[in-house]
């Protein structure tokens, strides 16, 4: 009997001396309720917003072809390459289960979710210098607003989450925010952030007052509140912070990156954390056969090229042709590794937007001569005579016509059409010039709600046509 | 029945092996009952009474004595010292030195002073009777197995009239004592044998040949924590043996258990070698945790995920299946997929006995996928690119227009033709025309070396094995070799004291294909996408690279590298070592009441070595390229700590059996992979020649804590009732929620005891059951119910900026899934040869842990939940027969059918589906079954504008598109239209066959089959029957498109390259794709042959074998793609749906097993 007190006795321990062995934790992953505790921590967690902006449905490939490739500047060497989710955008055939469109869907909502959660933890940290912490809470702002600001361009009506995520459940039978509501936040969030953000960072890349005040312009010109636009503009203008650089080429060298033209990029580089750090761009926007793993996605048409004049410095320093005649943008540098780990940072806003931005507006309110002044700065530096133009509806022209060539490539032609609110017109003109059976009604002007979130919450209504 | 003696020494004497036990590194095991020992005594007396001796034993043994008193109360004994002697001996030196008789009769020992000149007895167990006979006559003689005749050791042999009985010894000789009546008869009785009585005459001599029991209704089935005789069980429990698996030839058991077993779906989704196949035990029940069974080696459950080609069949004993709650209770949070326990082989008391088993054979191709020639696809292509072409403006565009004219109107270059095909166009003869499938096919050897030797003493038993394995797979690139051996030993250190050691390591070395489809990597997958024009060898015999590639690159079409130079310069190596194993020691502590400890530990450690050389192109990208490793390697150790206390009793007509045990068992795993970049030539092939690394560590550990109980309980021997608990407590599920309990209730009814049926000479045997109970499923991770922070990185400049953000959302309620569940059963035995067992089964898994799709607002695309519930019913009959003849020919036929129904009860709160896959071409909404196919419904081919105007059409339709039916009638085909198709998951299963002898020789087949089953794979759906002018077409749709010229009757969609609409990419969710995976296959056919004894003695063997097997010989079904049983196995929601096929090879087998 004894042995058996003693072998219970003995199992008793052996089972106590368990239980805490059910509580195990993360080892090789951070885990959230820990984390966030910290200067540091809060730190790494704004770069992890910085680096949704590097995914694939944003500024890595979608955002810029999604700014382009609908438009009569760009155009899908082979629509039916990668399951069409380029080609359908050109051709206006967007199905709802459209890759390219649920993938900037999700991860523009990651990146606002990582934004939220940033600004929601910041609060009770202390930072050492607080004007840091300051920044960092405009540097959130300005990321949601930017996300927001393409979210409604492309979408329309978005649900609007401006919340840490809870519990995902409670986002059920929401449905979507009316587009107004969307703009007041944004143009609140950019409001803050100007008045968060410094005048200049000592690291490259990240988000100054200048890039909240450059996007709240185009938020407002996008508005068309023209007076409000001009402020921002003119704000960006007189701060002294932007030039246009001398020679167009010198714009996009990627060892001459983030310069004084730039007002804010998306940041990337070759070669570095396990290539994991570069674009795709350079490899998916280039024409089959001119680097490994071509796929000719959102090019730009012969006719833009066409465009520019003989002397125009910008078509060598903008735009190259291959041996066939296929022309491609050079504002996406080579990479010298692997073709999927592009060295060139992608460009959200630069000086000579502002410039043609200010322009635009100057000539809506019919400042005609101050709207010349700034458009003739731009054409200035691409080597050519200040523009003919003098009245309004011929400004007009000549300023679309110059954004066109100067952003050749760089996914403002979409939203600049449906700005001037004659993408319909505009894109039924030249399916007919080209030749092409295709016709389009303003229902097509909103990219279809993704069918996956349809699916998973009817709550979310489609847009019409789809 | 088993008798074990409490330890009488100091507690000191079994703390050392205690000791020892905790010290060192301990394994697995099971069956601690697997020999019936006899009782041992220890005895140290000097000048006691006899009855002091007799009360000794009685204390140590479960024997007790009946004696006068009065006659030995007197006696003495001087001397006796025993340690740990067999307690018949014992007794033979108290009758000796004491003066006595013993008569044992069961567990009572009768005792009498020695009448002078009465026979004396050797033998114990003796005569018995209720009072104790006087010994008359002394009859011996021998028991044997009528076929192999050997002798049957313990055979219990009694005289029917007064009960007296005894068990034949070692050498299946016996001696019994029989009253001197006229025409005794004697019964021979032993478990697995059919009962002999026998008249016999006075000393008469007695050589009884026994027949193995046909139906072998008392085999012990293996329960969890202990065994059980098949006629007490009360829950749903399939048992197969060894010898029937291996009739298939393969790698791994799972494979060879298909058909074999009701209620168990084998889905062998690839057939390269060492690929696991899904094993599905009465249906899915769940939608995102993982769907295996729990796998138990020995007692011991190996982790989820493990690879069952590390466990070599031919060491198999016995597989039991528990499938109902009831019977899986006891493995409680993850048993809730089903258990299946292996049983390895054991020695057996006796001299050594060596088998050799080896089989040689051949695999081949047994699929009938057939592409186009070169010359059909040349058409083909040409008028995908034609139609393309014009298609987009037919007014103005023709046909007819040249290279130039296209490309003014605006073509792409996918409206161009291919400049090389013209020679295939004008049917030129002698030009290249591969067949790519038969290059990357091939007939494959396959071949096994197996050596085992057991034997053993009383005390220490032993089975050591060792085994070879060698198989090429039938798609180059891919083969297995393994070496595995198993050692097994048992001993009795003492008789209340059992020791086992179980081990079986394992090594394997793999060239493996990744068959995921990946169009650089999967050699099927690229022939789908390498066109016939091109040769796999240049001229000088040396690979051909990169040439599709070069030549397609002005009119881009699918740009592939040929897979013959892929296979032939990839290396993708894997190399796994693994032992897992257990020891046990188990101690009487008192009388029928047991303790076992036991050890196990899983070990195992895999090296993965991939290099991507850059001197061969890969999808799109020519040679040379950059090279590029990776090398892996994982390491995970499990272990379990057990404890468990067993008591059987039996008082009168009642009999019971109690469990209780503690459990303990904690994996830990560790993974890192390298990924080497900046490789400047091909001279080392390996991450060592790599200049710019990335690493990728995961660790992770998981925790399980169990308390288990179980009451078992026979009224005599026809009423039973078991009742069984697990609370189960892990690491996986969240704070809040760590604990779950998991109790289950069963009953049966042996309705062949009672009076009605007692004298049925139709039904032998009949029993009822019914059980209930709920089990857990955790399979969900480690670490998912902690919202987790993940690496996301962002450059400043060029400066790193390590970034950080939530990837996962929190749910600290996170916790097992419940599946309960209740079965209704009835086996009954009919004319003593045919069993036949049906079940009904009805479960409910609620709190589903289902990964759920949310609005993506809210940053987070999923959200592992709790939530919602799946029901599945099914009805499982399986019929054998034993020992059935017809004239000469014995036949042993069997047959078992399943069906399952799988209903969605409830998703989450407002969700009433889930729509996901490729193409969205699976739903699982509630009130249907889980992943069902779901898309357009297709119902022609529009060949003329006309038609497509008169009704309504996706956008973008064209002619040689797919009509669609408007199914919800509102005039607009929209996504409202789709509707669903049938699921993967069969209506039913069967498998059926038979053994049948003649002679010398033996056949065995067996059929498997599935009906009611749907297939969408992407190859079919994409590629070769979508009509793209992509990749190589099949033969099936080339001979059945549509072509308003070349083939006006095609029901298939018109080719079409550079034009494929929206319309015809949403169509490729669409009925026409989701095929009929119905089939019947002949899975096995063996014929063998063992020798007649004659020949076998002047070989000096006591056995040889010889067999030749088929398996997979034929396959009935009108399937068309590579593998019926296809599909993405770890996800539920998209059952079906495969890409990459690795078929299923067919196979010719020699094989020879010698025994000696």
């Amino acid at each position: 009997m004894k042995k058996t007190l003693y072998l219970a006795l003995f199992a008793t321990l052996v089972m106590t001396a368990c239980t805490d062995e059910l509580f195990q934790v993360p080892i090789t992953d951070k885990e959230s309720s820990n984390f966030f505790k910290s200067e540091v921590e809060i730190e790494e967690a704004v770069n992890g917003v910085y680096s949704t902006l590097q995914f694939t449905g944003l500024y890595n490939l979608y955002i810029p072809a999604l700014g382009e490739i609908s438009s009569d500047d760009a155009f899908d060497e082979v629509p039916a390459n990668d399951n069409g989710i380029y080609g359908e955008l050109d051709e206006f055939t967007t199905v709802t289960s459209n890759a390219l469109i649920t993938r900037t869907w999700k991860d523009s909502y990651i990146g606002i979710q990582y934004a939220n959660t940033v600004l929601n933890r910041i609060e009770g940290i202390s930072f050492t210098t607080p004007a840091t912490k300051n920044a960092r809470i405009g540097e959130m702002q300005f990321i949601r607003a930017l996300l927001y600001f393409n979210l409604v361009r492309l979408f329309g009506d978005v649900p609007l989450v401006i919340e840490e995520t809870k519990n995902p459940n409670d986002f059920f039978g929401k449905g979507r925010t009316p587009l107004d509501q969307v703009y007041q936040q944004i143009i609140s969030d950019l409001t803050n952030a100007i008045a968060n953000l410094p005048v200049s960072t000592t690291q490259q890349g990240r988000v100054i007052k200048t890039a909240a005040q450059a996007l709240l312009g185009k938020v407002l010109l996008t508005r068309k509140d023209y007076n409000g636009a001009k402020t921002q503009l003119q704000a960006v203008v007189s701060s002294g912070k932007h030039s246009l650089l001398a020679k167009p080429e010198e714009i996009f060298s990627i060892s001459n990156e983030n310069n004084a033209e730039i007002i804010f990029s998306v940041q990337f580089a070759s070669g570095i954390n396990g290539n994991t750090e570069g674009s795709a761009a350079h490899q998916q926007f280039s024409p089959s056969g001119t680097v490994s793993g071509a796929k000719g996605h959102n090019l730009p048409s012969k006719q833009l090229v066409a465009l520019y004049a003989a002397n125009d410095l910008r078509k060598n320093a903008y735009v190259g042709t291959t041996s066939i005649g296929t022309p491609f943008s050079k504002k996406l540098v080579k990479p010298t590794t692997s073709p999927a780990d592009g060295a060139s940072n992608f460009v959200v806003l630069r000086y000579a937007d502002v410039l043609l931005m200010l322009a635009e507006v100057e000539n809506e309110l019919n400042n005609t001569s101050s709207a010349a002044t700034y458009l003739n700065q731009v054409r200035k530096r691409a080597g050519l005579a200040d523009a003919t133009a003098s009245n309004q509806a011929d400004l007009r022209t000549a300023i679309e016509l110059e954004r066109r060539l100067e952003f050749i490539g760089e996914g403002h032609r979409w939203f600049d059409l449906l700005r001037y609110g004659k993408a319909v017109e505009v894109m039924n003109e030249w399916f007919k010039s080209v030749g092409k059976l295709i016709t389009i009604n303003s229902n097509r002007l909103l990219m279809p709600i993704p069918q996956g979130q349809i699916d998973t919450d009817p709550a979310i209504k489609q847009n019409p046509g789809y | 029945m088993k008798t074990m003696l409490t330890i009488q020494t100091s507690l000191k004497r079994w703390r050392i092996p205690l000791l020892l036990l905790f010290s060192t590194f301990y394994f697995i095991p099971s069956g601690w009952a697997n020999a019936q020992e006899e009782s041992f005594v220890r005895l140290d007396f000097k000048n006691v009474p006899i009855t002091k001796v007799l009360a000794e034993i009685e204390r140590q043994t479960d024997y007790s004595f009946t004696y006068n008193k009065k006659q030995i109360a007197s006696i003495r004994v001087e001397k006796v010292v025993f340690r740990s002697e067999p307690l018949k001996n014992v007794l033979s030196f108290l009758e000796k030195t004491a003066n006595l008789d013993f008569v044992v009769v069961n567990k009572l020992i009768g005792v009498k002073v020695k009448a002078i000149n009465a026979p004396k007895s050797t033998n114990v167990p003796i005569p018995k009777v209720n009072t104790i006979p006087t010994p008359d006559v002394e009859v011996s003689g021998s028991v044997a197995d009528d076929k192999t005749g050997e002798p049957l050791v313990g055979v219990s042999i009694s005289v029917k009239q007064s009960g007296n009985g005894t068990y034949s010894d070692a050498e299946g000789k016996f001696k019994i004592l029989v009253p001197g009546v006229e025409s005794t008869i004697l019964v021979f009785s032993y478990v697995g044998y059919e009962t002999v009585e026998l008249n016999f005459s006075r000393n008469q001599s007695l050589d009884v040949k026994m027949k193995e029991s046909a139906l072998r209704l008392n085999e012990a089935v293996v329960i969890g924590y202990g065994e059980q005789s098949r006629s007490r069980v009360t829950g749903a429990v399939s048992k197969i043996d060894g010898t029937e698996l291996n009739k298939y030839a393969g790698t791994s058991f799972e494979q060879q258990m298909t058909g074999r077993i009701a209620g168990v779906q084998i889905n062998q989704a690839s057939g390269q070698p060492g690929k696991d196949a899904q094993v599905i035990v009465r249906g899915i029940g769940t939608l995102t945790a993982g769907n295996k069974p729990l796998i138990v080696v020995d007692g011991f459950p190996l982790s989820e995920g493990t690879p069952f080609s590390s466990i070599n069949p031919q060491d198999i004993a016995s597989i039991d299946i528990l499938k109902d709650a009831a019977s899986a209770t006891i493995y409680g949070s993850r048993a809730a997929n089903g258990v299946i326990i292996i049983t390895t082989r054991k020695g057996k008391m006796g001299a050594p006995k060596f088998e050799l088993d080896v089989f040689s054979g051949f695999q081949a191709r047994g699929d009938n996928v057939k592409f186009v020639d070169a010359y059909d696809a040349a058409t083909f292509f040409t008028e995908a690119r034609d139609w393309g072409y014009v298609s987009k403006n037919p007014s103005k565009r023709k046909e007819s227009d040249d290279a130039a004219t296209r490309l003014a109107n605006g073509a792409s270059k996918r409206e161009l033709r291919l400049n090389y095909l013209q020679p295939y166009l004008d049917r030129q003869a002698g030009l290249t025309n591969t067949n790519w499938l038969d290059e990357v096919f091939r007939t494959a050897p396959m071949s096994s070396y197996n050596l085992a030797v057991s034997g053993g003493s009383e005390k220490t038993t032993y089975y050591i094995s060792a085994n070879y394995f060698d198989q090429e797979g039938i798609v180059v690139g891919s083969d297995l070799e393994r070496y595995s051996g198993s050692i097994n030993i048992r001993s009795n250190f003492s008789k209340r004291m059992e020791f086992g050691l179980n081990l079986n390591p394992s090594y394997m070395s793999q060239n493996f294909i990744k068959d995921d489809g990946n169009w650089s990597n999967d050699p099927v997958a690229t022939a789908t996408i390498m066109y016939p024009f091109f040769a796999p060898y240049k001229a000088d015999g040396t690979l051909a690279i990169s040439e599709q590639i070069q030549a397609n690159l002005a009119e881009d079409g699918a740009l592939s590298e040929n897979p013959l130079a892929l296979m032939a310069r990839l290396k993708n190596k894997r190399y796994s070592f693994r032992t897992f194993g257990n020891s046990f020691l188990k101690l009487e502590l008192l009388p029928k009441l047991s303790y076992k400890i036991l050890l196990g530990g899983d070990y195992r450690s895999t090296f993965e070595d991939e290099y991507v050389p850059g001197d061969v192109g890969e999808y799109r990208i020519p040679a040379p390229k950059p090279a590029r490793s990776t090398e892996y390697n994982g390491i995970r150790n499990n272990y379990l700590l057990e404890h468990t206390l067993t008591y059987a009793q039996k008082f009168g007509k009642h009999n019971l059996d109690l469990l209780a045990g503690y459990t303990f068992q904690k994996e830990l795993g560790n993974q890192t992979s390298i990924t080497g970049q900046g490789i400047p030539d091909d001279n080392i092939t390996n991450i060592a020649g790599a200049s710019t690394y990335s690493v990728s560590p995961s660790r992770y550990i998981w925790t399980q804590i169990s308390y288990l109980g179980r009451a078992q309980y026979a009224y005599d021997g026809k009423y039973l009732l078991s009742v069984a608990l697990r609370r189960d407590g892990s690491s996986r599920f969240g704070a809040e929620s760590k604990w779950g309990v998991f109790p289950s209730v069963s009953a049966g009814w042996l309705l062949n005891k009672e009076g009605f049926l007692s004298d049925s000479k139709l039904i032998t045997y009949a029993k009822l059951r019914g059980s209930w109970g709920k089990t857990g499923n955790n399979q969900i991770g480690s670490f998912s119910s902690q919202a987790l922070v993940r690496g996301s990185d962002y450059v400043f400049g060029n400066q790193l900026g390590a970034g950080f953000a939530v990837a996962t959302s929190p749910n600290p309620n996170l916790s097992w899934e419940t599946n309960t569940s209740y079965n209704f059963g009835l086996d009954l035995a009919l004319w003593d040869k045919l069993t036949i067992s049906a079940n009904y089964y009805h479960s409910i898994t609620s709190d589903l842990l289902l990964n759920v799709p949310v609005p993506e607002q809210s940053g987070f695309s999923s959200s592992l939940q709790n939530i919602g519930e799946i029901q599945n019913t099914g009805v499982e009959l399986e019929l054998a027969g034993k020992g059935i003849r017809l004239g000469q020919f014995t036949l042993e036929p069997f047959g078992n059918i399943t069906t399952n129904k799988n209903e969605v009860l409830a998703l989450a709160p407002g969700q009433t589906q889930i729509i996901t896959g490729q193409g969205s071409a699976f739903r699982t909404r509630v009130g249907g079954p889980i992943a069902e196919l779901y898309g357009y419904k297709v119902i022609g081919v529009f060949k003329t504008a006309e038609e497509i105007k008169s009704r309504p059409v996706l956008p973008g339709t064209l002619t040689g598109d797919y009509i669609i039916e408007d199914v919800n009638g509102d005039g607009a085909i929209t996504t409202a239209d789709r509707t669903g198709f049938g699921t993967y998951n069969p209506k039913f299963i069967f498998g059926f066959g038979t053994n049948l002898a003649y002679k010398n020789f033996e056949l065995s087949l067996v059929f498997n089959g599935v009906e009611g089953r749907t297939v969408h794979t992407f190859d079919q759906a994409y590629i070769t029957e979508v009509g793209e002018g992509f990749g190589v077409p099949t033969q099936n749709y080339f001979d059945n498109r549509y072509h308003p010229v070349n083939n006006p009757d095609g029901f298939y969609a018109q080719p079409n390259l550079g034009n494929f609409s929206a319309a015809r990419r949403d169509s490729r969710a669409s009925s026409i794709y989701f095929v009929n995976g119905d089939f019947v296959r002949l899975r096995t056919a063996q014929l063998s042959y063992t020798l007649p004894k004659a020949a076998l003695s002047k070989l000096h063997l006591s056995n040889l074998r010889l067999y030749a097997t088929g398996n997979n010989l034929f396959t009935i079904t009108n399937f068309t793609n590579f593998n019926p049983e296809a599909t993405t196995s770890d996800s539920v929601l998209t059952s079906g749906y495969s890409r990459g096929d690795y078929p299923i090879a067919k196979s010719l087998i020699f094989g020879i097993r010698a025994n000696f």
